[in-house]
């Protein structure tokens, strides 16, 4: 299954839908855009956002996008924050599924079309998969013009420079460039993205990558891409490494620890008396390498047992 | 790990759906109809039509009710059930001289052509809190209805507002006014004084789609009537309040030329005639605001006029939204030195997306925090105690090194 295909292919029949979110010439609509934005990796192209069930900043975008690019019997992933379980993502899973005819699933391995918000899962995804990234804030350059004329000038002309100013101004002023999440990428050598708020530890799995990655901003109505094997390059200067947030301690569960591979992307849990323990944020990843290690907790379980 | 928790979350949605539905039916008191609340809680519904951009008072009466009074999350309902809604197509345009009015007036003169209809407002009546009691207010309810003659025409009674906008008797009643309902614009007046200055062009024919293509800056004057009509009330009110007194100044006071509640038709094609028919009718809100050209470039000897209309009555989204219309109008006028008052106005304004953003603060942010904890910690000047010294140059170096490109 090729997945410029999926966008071109024709969508479920009336009949087979059960309660509509969109009607057919919207998600039409908005496969073009996903089309258009494949032929113009990194650009925003803006589409007639529908208003969704979910309130604008809570996935809207993506939604859309997902409604829009499911085929029949295609198999859906919805994660939040890398979990599977959260109030979010269940809620989102539960549209999809009472709008489209699709399954869902918590395994990234299973699924033709994956909807994140702020992460990309720690499996390798490959040929065919389609990524569908939740995006607040779709334009890179905000930080550093607020004028939407002159930042639609910036983008015509790939006139980067206040962003490159800017990154030179962090590392004077702090030492480091201090961009969290949603770093500034280079897309296809053309245009600046934002990665919407993904932690840099996500950023080198888009570059190249073998999956087609959606972007969805329902609120600013725009929609881009990165196709597969499309070059993704977070900006930075030559003498200033791209630094992704590490593994500093071990995970709960001791099977992520410093410095050796796989890493992951963990977060801090801490307690109520002042320590502190470390838990992958990616549940379904973490509860099949504990499975397969023999470490299943209570927890683990669970993560594999969401209600779908 | 409360709200987040792996498969605790579907329960926990549950578990407050299940809360919200209860207090629904559950509540002590009776069940609130559909009628009550197009009748009764009126402005309300007409803030719901107008904000989610669809004349349906039945669709926004249940919203209303099921947003339990929250007018924004209410205009979302049904701004969602119009997304499961094709777009089969367009109204043909409607003259707006064809309004059928319930209210008039001229503030700018005394004695207007046409008529100045006060009609029904609250605007000279004491903002005084009636506090009489129940039973008494239903007894003279009930009095009012049986007076009336018959209960239809009592529920009417109330305000003049039928569901489907079509005239009442309570809109013609008394007036003395049936055949002169449709009155002339001043506007006109004006412009036989030459008065106004001409800036009628014919390069935004049909109004802009602002639900199919986005209106953006440099978007045309249709789009940026269209998304002001569909914004949220409070937001035009502020942004109107900002520039009258914040640090924007765009704006100075208007003299409103007309002030107009009344009923429009709408017309479509029809599939098969192929020719308009008036398929229903609209309540709409519309202001005309005359403003003094004081600029350098400006025709000084000359008015100009900014437009609003919208859905229901609603004369405060309407007047702040005419006041802003002519105060883009000039501000573009400057070109490259144009401020930003257009993208305020468009990007702004629709209460959907503003609340939305807002709430979302709510959800989980944990992934994004902890990066924001790495970079805190990167920045961190070295402590001087040696083991510490380790522990902390191990957490800044071990943002690693990422072979890219």
């Amino acid at each position: 299954m090729t997945t410029i295909e999926d966008l071109l292919q024709q969508p479920a029949t009336v009949e087979e839908r059960k309660t509509p979110i969109l009607d057919e010439s919207s998600k039409r609509e908005i496969r073009r855009a996903c089309l258009t934005a494949v032929a113009v990796p990194g650009y925003q192209v803006p589409f007639g956002s529908r208003e969704m069930p979910v309130a604008r900043g809570w996935g809207s975008g993506g939604l859309q996008i997902t409604l829009a690019v499911v085929g029949r019997d295609d198999v859906v992933k919805v994660y939040d924050q890398g979990e599977d379980g959260g109030v979010n993502a269940a809620n989102l899973r539960r549209l999809i599924r009472s709008a489209e005819p699709v399954t869902t699933t918590t395994d990234p391995r299973e699924a033709d079309v994956i909807q994140t918000r702020h992460r990309v899962p720690e499996d390798v995804l490959v040929d065919g998969q389609i990524l569908v990234l939740q995006v607040p804030v779709p334009e890179p350059l905000r930080g550093v013009e607020r004028d939407m004329t002159e930042l639609r000038r910036m983008h015509a002309e790939a006139d980067y420079a206040k962003m490159w100013v800017s990154l030179y101004e962090d590392i004077v002023r702090n030492g480091i460039i201090t961009q969290t999440t949603g770093y500034p990428c280079l897309v296809g050598g053309r245009y600046v993205i934002a990665t919407t708020p993904i932690p840099r530890w996500d950023v080198p799995p888009l570059h190249q990558a073998r999956f087609l990655s959606l972007f969805g901003a329902g609120r600013e109505k725009r929609i881009y891409a990165i196709p597969p094997h499309t070059d993704v390059e977070p900006l930075t200067f030559e003498d200033v490494p791209f630094q992704v947030e590490e593994v500093v301690e071990p995970c709960r569960c001791g099977l992520i620890q410093p410095d050796e591979e796989p890493g992951a992307y963990l977060v801090e849990l801490p307690g109520q008396t002042g320590e502190t323990v470390w838990a992958c944020s990616d549940t379904d990843w973490c509860a099949r390498r504990r499975l397969e290690a023999g470490l299943l907790g209570e927890d683990a379980i669970d993560a594999l047992e969401v209600d779908l | 790990m409360g709200y987040a928790a792996a498969k605790g979350g579907f329960d926990a949605i549950r578990s407050a759906e299940e809360l919200v539905r209860r207090h629904r039916l559950e509540a002590r008191s009776s069940w609130l109809e559909i009628d009550q609340i197009i009748e009764r809680l009126g402005y309300a519904v007409d803030r719901v039509m107008g904000e989610g951009a669809l004349w349906d008072p039945e669709s926004s009466a249940i919203a209303f009710r099921q947003a339990e009074g929250d007018v924004v999350e209410a205009a979302h309902l049904v701004r969602a059930y119009r997304s499961t809604l094709p777009r089969l197509g367009y109204a043909e345009l409607v003259d707006a001289d064809e309004i059928d009015v319930l209210r008039r007036i001229v503030p700018a003169f005394r004695e207007p052509p046409g008529p100045q209809l006060l009609g029904r407002t609250p605007d000279y009546t004491g903002r005084l809190l009636e506090r009489s009691p129940e039973d008494e207010s239903r007894r003279q309810a009930a009095l009012a209805a049986a007076e009336a003659g018959d209960a239809a025409a009592a529920a009417l009674a109330d305000d003049g507002r039928a569901t489907d906008g079509s005239p009442t008797d309570a809109d013609t009643a008394g007036s003395g006014l049936e055949p002169a309902r449709v009155p002339g614009r001043l506007m006109d007046v004006l412009r036989s004084m030459d008065l106004l200055v001409d800036r009628r062009r014919d390069d935004d024919p049909a109004a802009a789609d602002i639900s199919r293509v986005p209106a953006r800056p440099g978007a045309p004057r249709s789009a940026r009537l269209s998304a002001m009509a569909r914004a949220e009330t409070g937001a035009l009110v502020q942004l109107w309040y900002r520039n009258i007194l914040g640090p924007d100044r765009n704006i100075h006071e208007v003299t409103l030329g007309e002030v107009r509640h009344g009923r429009l038709p709408v017309r479509a094609e029809h599939p098969h005639l192929g020719r308009p028919v008036t398929v229903g009718h609209v309540r709409v809100t519309e202001v005309e605001a005359i403003e003094d050209l004081d600029g350098n470039d400006e025709d000084r000897s000359r008015f100009d006029v900014g437009y609003g209309l919208c859905l229901g009555h609603n004369e405060k989204k309407a007047i702040a939204m005419a006041n802003l219309d002519i105060a883009l109008h000039r501000d573009l006028a400057l070109g490259d030195d144009a401020g930003p008052l257009e993208q305020s106005v468009l990007m702004t304004t629709d209460g959907l997306d503003a609340s939305g953003f807002l709430e979302h603060l709510k959800l989980p942010h944990y992934v994004t925090f902890r990066s924001m904890v790495e970079r805190k910690r990167a920045m961190a000047p070295a402590p001087v105690e040696p083991e510490a010294t380790a522990t902390e140059a191990k957490a800044v170096g071990a943002s690693s090194e990422v072979p890219v490109g």
